[in-house]
């Protein structure tokens, strides 16, 4: 039972938010410059209709009408239709949305499997030469663009070497039968390194200085000293205690990096040509796509509210002091 | 007398700050009986839990154990090599943390921290652990369906029985408290002390029981030995240190604390002034500059420790007048001035 309620108000909360960001977007591309059908309407067009289009749209009634049929619409599913594929934004969005998926969890995991064990020994390793160079080193990555670092890579080990794929999720003329089959093939993977490690490198920083910190904070807890007081093995000591501990924040910080990731993935994927929501969004923009554009910046912050809300229940779920108040 | 189980021999314990050594444990020598109970006594900052520290070899990174032994069932744990020195915690010295509360992991429930010790340390099957984990909570007296518990769902109390329970786990020869009862209030704190005095008598274990509190040393210590800036000032049984204490700083030690046994009649009179900086000890005595009965001497000679009556050490000048002071001592007026 009091696991339960805080998890029914903090699902409330998010149906809060999430029906402002929905607000939001609505007035933001009425409020746009132009008239939404520019791009849709042809100059040829005559008159009637450029009217009789506007009424298929709903852009004569009133603003405030506008902003229920979206709504209703929202409810059901329905996020329209692209001016420019003229198919359903739905469709094209769950086209496109695995693949920023997996760009975004498969960079996370590898940042943070690496961020954690590397923070882990950086904190070991305090006050050493190994630490003095790796620090500035960390940072660095932390501050280079992730446009640039992609180019970067492109340059050596797409165009230079010719180790990957320059972008795009395959090579042209592959085929798979299955999605599942597509997501495991060599041919995949191959395209999916570079924009990957590019991601990966930028955000690797985040969890390995917080890991470091975190464990030179925890490694001077009274119930580590207790550790060794104990004659508990060094491992014992460090990694049950130490580590395990210094873990619950980066866990958290996991969930909320996905929604970081979200906005580098604009830039990542334009970069790589990879066919997800973040390069849709950019083109959707460029084109005056408005209902595209709207639907992939609904699901962006979707998917962001929703690591929120796997960040607060994760911290219950790791930490004993919150679940077993 | 008893065997002497650990016999602390001139044991200095330094911390380098910055180019500079502290320190904070200087010279310090007294014997610890098998089955007895041991008060290590002083104000904040003498340097005990810097010794209670270092039987455990557990010390903070910045600190060494400069010199002097600690003569441990005959095996001097200073010499020790840190394999040596790790095989023997636990099993035979363990430890009573000040604040339970942060000295249990709160990410694991408490009966995991126990079966911890008893398997890794105890070597005892899961099953072997399991039942040992039971008999401790009973010992201490907590209810063993509380020992799927994680620390904080414990009150203050109970977190300190746990740590107790933890530190009988292996049936250790010694045990070593830092200020095991400070966190709690005097009823709880009570309660604790005649747990541990029962369990030390049915367990014939030795404890080293480090303390602020000379109450705490009235009430369940055979023996008390009382630290100043770094130094041991004065060793000997805990009625003799109480009634016909040798040493001025014990004297006022004694007035600044309330006593147990009369009715709280007597008027508290604190010490005037502070420990010293133990960065630049004061030549001489180190508590001459708080001493009513201070000298020249006192000034400028350090008073060895020295056997002054039988199993009676002090360190102080005037220990042969000590009567007479002791007489001065009960005025409050003495120890006004020597602020």
């Amino acid at each position: 039972m009091s696991t339960l309620k805080p998890f029914l108000i903090r699902t409330l909360q998010l149906m809060l938010v999430l029906w402002a960001v929905v607000t939001i977007l609505f007035l933001m591309f009425r409020l746009m410059p132009g008239n939404p059908l520019a791009a849709y309407i042809d100059p040829t067009f005559t008159a009637e209709q450029q009217e009789a289009l506007i009424r298929q749209f709903g852009l004569d009634k009133p603003l405030w009408q506008q902003y229920f049929t979206y709504l209703g619409n929202l409810l059901q599913g329905e996020l329209g239709y692209s001016f420019r594929y003229r198919t359903p934004v739905a469709e094209r969005i769950m086209l496109l949305l695995p693949n920023t998926l997996i760009l975004t969890f498969s960079s996370l995991i590898v940042a943070y499997t690496f961020g954690i064990l590397a923070g882990a020994w950086l904190a070991w390793k305090r006050n050493s030469r190994f630490e003095a160079a790796a620090l500035p080193a960390v940072l660095a990555t932390r501050a280079m663009p992730e446009f640039w670092l992609g180019m970067v890579l492109l340059a050596i080990f797409s165009f230079s070497l010719g180790w990957f794929p320059a972008g795009g999720t395959r090579s042209a003329g592959t085929s798979y039968d299955s999605l599942w089959q597509l997501y495991t093939s060599a041919n995949f993977l191959s395209h999916l390194f570079l924009p990957m490690m590019t991601l990966a490198i930028y955000s690797q920083g985040l969890p390995l200085l917080l890991m470091r910190s975190n464990m030179l904070d925890v490694m001077k807890e009274d119930f580590v000293t207790m550790a060794k007081i104990k004659g508990l093995s060094p491992s014992a000591v460090v990694i049950r205690h130490g580590a395990r501990n210094a873990l619950l924040p980066v866990m958290t910080s996991f969930a909320i990096a996905v929604g970081y990731q979200l906005q580098g993935n604009v830039v990542v994927e334009s970069v790589f040509s990879w066919p997800g929501l973040g390069r849709e969004l950019v083109n959707a923009v460029a084109a005056s796509d408005y209902p595209l554009a709207q639907g992939a910046f609904l699901m962006i912050a979707i998917v962001v509210i929703t690591m929120n809300l796997i960040a607060d229940l994760l911290y219950t779920f790791l930490d004993p002091r919150i679940s077993h108040a | 007398m008893a065997d002497t189980l650990l016999s602390i021999q001139d044991l200095s314990i330094a911390y380098q700050v910055g180019a500079l050594d502290v320190v904070a444990v200087s010279e310090a020598s007294f014997d610890v009986p098998q089955g007895a109970i041991v008060g290590l006594v002083g104000e904040s900052g003498c340097g005990k839990t810097t010794m209670a520290r270092a039987l455990t070899r557990v010390i903070a990174d910045n600190a060494r154990i400069a010199a002097g032994a600690m003569q441990f069932a005959g095996q001097d744990l200073a010499a020790m090599s840190e394999r040596e020195m790790n095989n023997l915690r636990w099993r035979d010295i363990s430890f009573i943390p000040q604040s339970a509360m942060n000295s249990l992991d709160p990410v694991y429930r408490v009966e995991y921290q126990i079966l911890e010790v008893l398997r890794d340390r105890g070597g005892m099957s899961k099953q072997q652990a399991r039942a040992r984990a039971v008999e401790l909570f009973e010992m201490v007296g907590i209810d063993p369906g509380r020992l799927r518990d994680f620390p904080h769902q414990f009150s203050g109390g109970m977190r300190q029985r746990a740590a107790i329970a933890l530190a009988l786990a292996l049936n250790p020869k010694l045990v070593v408290a830092d200020e095991p009862v400070t966190a709690l209030d005097v009823i709880i704190q009570r309660q604790i002390l005649d747990q541990l005095r029962s369990l030390q008598r049915d367990l014939g274990l030795s404890v080293i029981m480090v303390t602020h509190d000379i109450s705490v040393v009235a009430y369940i210590c055979d023996r008390t030995v009382v630290m100043y800036a770094g130094k041991v000032v004065e060793n000997c049984d805990t009625a003799t240190l109480l009634n016909e204490p040798l040493h001025p700083y014990t004297m006022g030690l004694k007035n600044a604390f309330p006593d147990l046994q009369s009715a709280g009649t007597g008027v508290l009179t604190p010490i005037a002034g502070s420990p010293p900086d133990l960065i630049d000890p004061p030549k001489g005595c180190r508590f001459a500059p708080r001493c009513p009965f201070a000298t020249e001497l006192c000034r400028s000679t350090e008073p060895p420790l020295t056997e002054a009556a039988a199993d009676h050490h002090v360190a102080c000048h005037r220990a042969d007048e000590a009567a007479t002071l002791r007489e001065v001592a009960q005025d409050p007026a003495t120890w006004g001035t020597a602020a």
